[in-house]
């Protein structure tokens, strides 16, 4: 029997999971910008393992919290399954695992990308088991998230019929009235759905590309289109997250502020559009790709300025508005939440500016890079989960936020902004992205950005360390209702 | 005239070997055309082992996925190039493809599609895809023959063709997706 507790727990899981290998991978954050100032003497190939298990750890730790989120609130209006969320959650720590030992066992260091052909010419950097534990963790890691879409796509044309009725695309030509749109949870999941599995087709058909070329490299890819698949599967499923979590939004701040937040008509044209453009602008990361079709580079250019922002502008719209004179109450989860709408709309602008062809020219590779996708990410994406998390918390339980939460929330922003702003400062600098060593007048930056990773994984332990202390209390209370229902005669 | 009987006939039709012959003569009609009829004939004749073996269908096949599983491994089998070059070169092989193919994957194929769920469909679905997708690639990009008994071109020509598949099962997967189901859509 589906009961609410017993999805929660799954969705509790999910969190616990996502949240606590953020953590770990906050470590290797910091330890490679150590290496990066000069500070520490780490071998260049721990860097690159480190880089690769940091950009996969994080990639993947986010996807499976957010899923969690998406799921919880998703399954209030259609009947998910709970056997694929557990699968889910099984083939994740599997896909994990290997993907460690690949790592950490064999000297794999691709970066989570793994563009072709780098998994087998490494020049010896690693062997073939190392590479073939981390593709085919990828490939068991993406089953496990394409059995998870599968299935909410198919709940959700279950309830309301079809994916298109599930974006609204009825309201939006006019045949139902804009009362009748599905709700935003439903809007949002059907738009992962179709982004992510349409990502995760692409990236198994690559995936298993490479272990071919892996066992024989005699069997080549044309490295154009294993590029193309590539960044079809890694940018649209890295992008996807903060779609997912972005629920959060939708369905907390409404209830905090006690107004409703109801889907319209703009609404739902900006999401349909945001899942057009989410598929296609994949393309920017080819800009430096001069065989590329012209066409689709301005086509990648263009559409990247148009991606995010018809969701974003009407989620931070109407954020101000649901927020704006609602004596709204501030506590962690609302405190996070609206963080965390601006930290996506900061975290777009450099993406915007670099997305810009004559731009990519000069920043193409930088730290600018991370710099963009840290705020995005970091400040927006996971600040959303967060904010779930003590929402769930307090919703669930009778746990108590102390000043160190709040404590921590401050660091946290702080923190995020000045780190996020230390790669920025060295994209300025013209410092290239992924380099384990720094030139002196590179340094500087990167040994900020260390302090503030600190401080970044501090505040980030103290959410998760209440979030278990949450999982304890609710426990515990299970337990005491079982017993006084025990005790009580029948 | 049942739907069994058009399966046994066009089974009947394919064993005739003028027509074995023709359809092996050429790699692309070979692995894209004789091999999915094979599977059809055995998947219409199997409403009749349907009926005559229920008592096995219900205690094998009850819920569709070994029936499935065993679709899956018999078509994987099939898609090897290695496989196909054997059965134009040895007899066993080729009864193998023969009785494999309609009994072996057609006809569970009748019996379980009816039976799995709308997940496990869409699951074999877009297992299939970038399957196709990866053949396609295979067989295009090949560095070397991969049949003894075809050439590279024939190889180029059924990568093409897998392509094609491809491109088709996206566009049923997307009108499946975007147009109205709700009665359809089961567990
Ligand atoms: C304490 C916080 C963090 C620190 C100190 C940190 C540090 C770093 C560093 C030093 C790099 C390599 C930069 C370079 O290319 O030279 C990096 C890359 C990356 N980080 Fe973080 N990070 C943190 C948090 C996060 C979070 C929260 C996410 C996402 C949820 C994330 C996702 C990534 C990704 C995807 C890459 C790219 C890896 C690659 O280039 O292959 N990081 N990070």
């Amino acid at each position: 029997m589906e009961t609410v507790k017993s999805r929660n727990n799954l969705v509790v899981s999910y969190l616990t999971v996502g949240g606590v290998i953020i953590i770990a991978m906050m470590v290797f954050g910091v330890l490679m910008l150590l290496t990066q100032g000069g500070v520490i003497d780490l071998a260049p190939a721990a860097f690159y393992q480190f880089l690769t298990i940091h950009g996969t750890g994080m990639v993947g730790a986010a996807a499976l919290a957010a899923a969690g989120v998406m799921a919880y609130f998703l399954s209030q209006y259609v009947q998910l399954s709970q056997k694929v969320m557990r699968v889910n959650l099984a083939l994740f720590l599997t896909g994990v695992v290997m993907v460690i030992i690949g790592v950490f066992s064999f000297k794999y260091a691709s970066a989570w990308t793994f563009l072709y052909p780098l998994p087998q010419l490494s020049a010896n950097a690693w062997g073939t088991i190392g590479a073939l534990l981390y593709l085919f963790g990828m490939l068991i890691l993406g089953a496990g998230f394409l059995l998870f879409y599968l299935d909410s796509g198919r709940a959700i044309m279950k309830k309301y019929g079809s994916l298109a009725k599930g974006l609204g695309w009825d309201v939006i030509a006019g045949k139902k009235s804009e009362d009748d749109a599905p709700p935003k949870a439903v809007i949002a999941s059907t738009m992962v759905t179709i982004v992510n599995v349409t990502a995760l087709t692409a990236g198994s058909a690559v995936l298993i590309m490479n272990v071919i070329n892996v066992i024989n490299p005699a069997f080549t890819v044309d490295p154009l289109l294993a590029k193309n698949l590539t960044y079809a599967f890694g940018h649209i499923f890295a992008n996807s997250i903060i779609y997912m979590a972005v629920i959060a939004v939708y369905e907390i701040l409404p209830r905090y502020a006690n107004r409703p937040w109801k889907a319209n008509r703009v609404f739902l044209i900006a999401w349909t559009m945001s899942t057009v453009f989410t598929l296609l602008i994949y393309t920017h990361h080819l800009l430096m790709d001069s065989v590329m079709p012209t066409w689709t580079l301005i086509l990648g250019q263009a559409l990247s300025y148009a991606n995010g922002l018809p969701v974003l502008v009407v989620t931070a719209y109407g954020a101000l508005m649901v927020v704006y004179k609602s004596g709204i109450k501030w506590d962690m989860a609302s405190s996070l939440l609206y963080l965390s709408m601006f930290g996506w709309v900061v975290g777009v602008v450099p993406a915007i500016v670099d997305a810009t062809i004559v731009v990519n020219h000069v920043m193409h590779n930088t730290k600018w890079v991370p710099g963009h996708f840290h705020m995005y990410m970091a400040l927006g994406a996971c600040t959303m989960f967060f904010g779930f998390m003590y929402y769930l918390a307090k919703e669930d339980s009778d746990i108590k936020e102390n000043a160190m939460n709040r404590i921590a929330f401050v660091a946290f922003a702080l923190a995020i902004v000045s780190l996020s702003g230390s790669f920025l400062v060295s994209g300025a600098l013209s410092t290239p992205r992924r380099w384990a060593t720094h030139i002196p007048e590179w340094m500087g930056p990167a040994v900020f950005g260390a302090v503030a990773g600190v401080f970044a994984m501090l505040a980030v332990t103290v959410f998760v360390i209440h979030f278990i202390r949450y999982i304890n209390k609710r426990r515990h209370n299970v337990h005491l209702e079982k017993t006084s229902h025990d005790e009580k005669p029948a | 005239m049942g739907k069994p009987m058009f399966g046994a006939l066009l089974f009947g039709l394919l064993v005739i070997p003028p027509v074995r012959h023709l359809m092996e003569s050429v790699m692309i009609v070979h692995m894209l055309v004789q091999i999915p009829l094979l599977i059809l004939a055995g998947f219409l004749m199997a409403g009749f082992f349907r009926k005559s073996f229920q008592r096995f269908w219900f205690v094998w096949n009850e819920n569709g996925v070994p029936g499935m599983l065993l679709v899956v491994i018999i078509v994987l089998y099939w898609l090897i190039p290695r496989t196909i070059d054997a059965s134009l070169e040895n007899w066993s092989m080729e009864w193998f493809k023969f009785i494999s193919l309609p009994f072996l994957a057609g006809i569970p194929l009748g019996d379980s599609w009816g039976k799995i769920g709308t997940l496990t469909k869409s699951i074999i679905m877009f297992n299939l895809i970038p399957m196709l997708g990866l053949m396609a690639w295979l067989y295009i990009d090949a560095p070397v023959r991969v049949c003894n008994n075809y050439l590279e071109a024939e190889q180029k020509m059924l990568g093409w063709g897998f392509l094609m598949i491809t491109a088709g099962c996206i566009i049923y997967m997307l009108q499946y997706a975007f147009t109205d189901r709700s009665d359809a859509v089961s567990e």
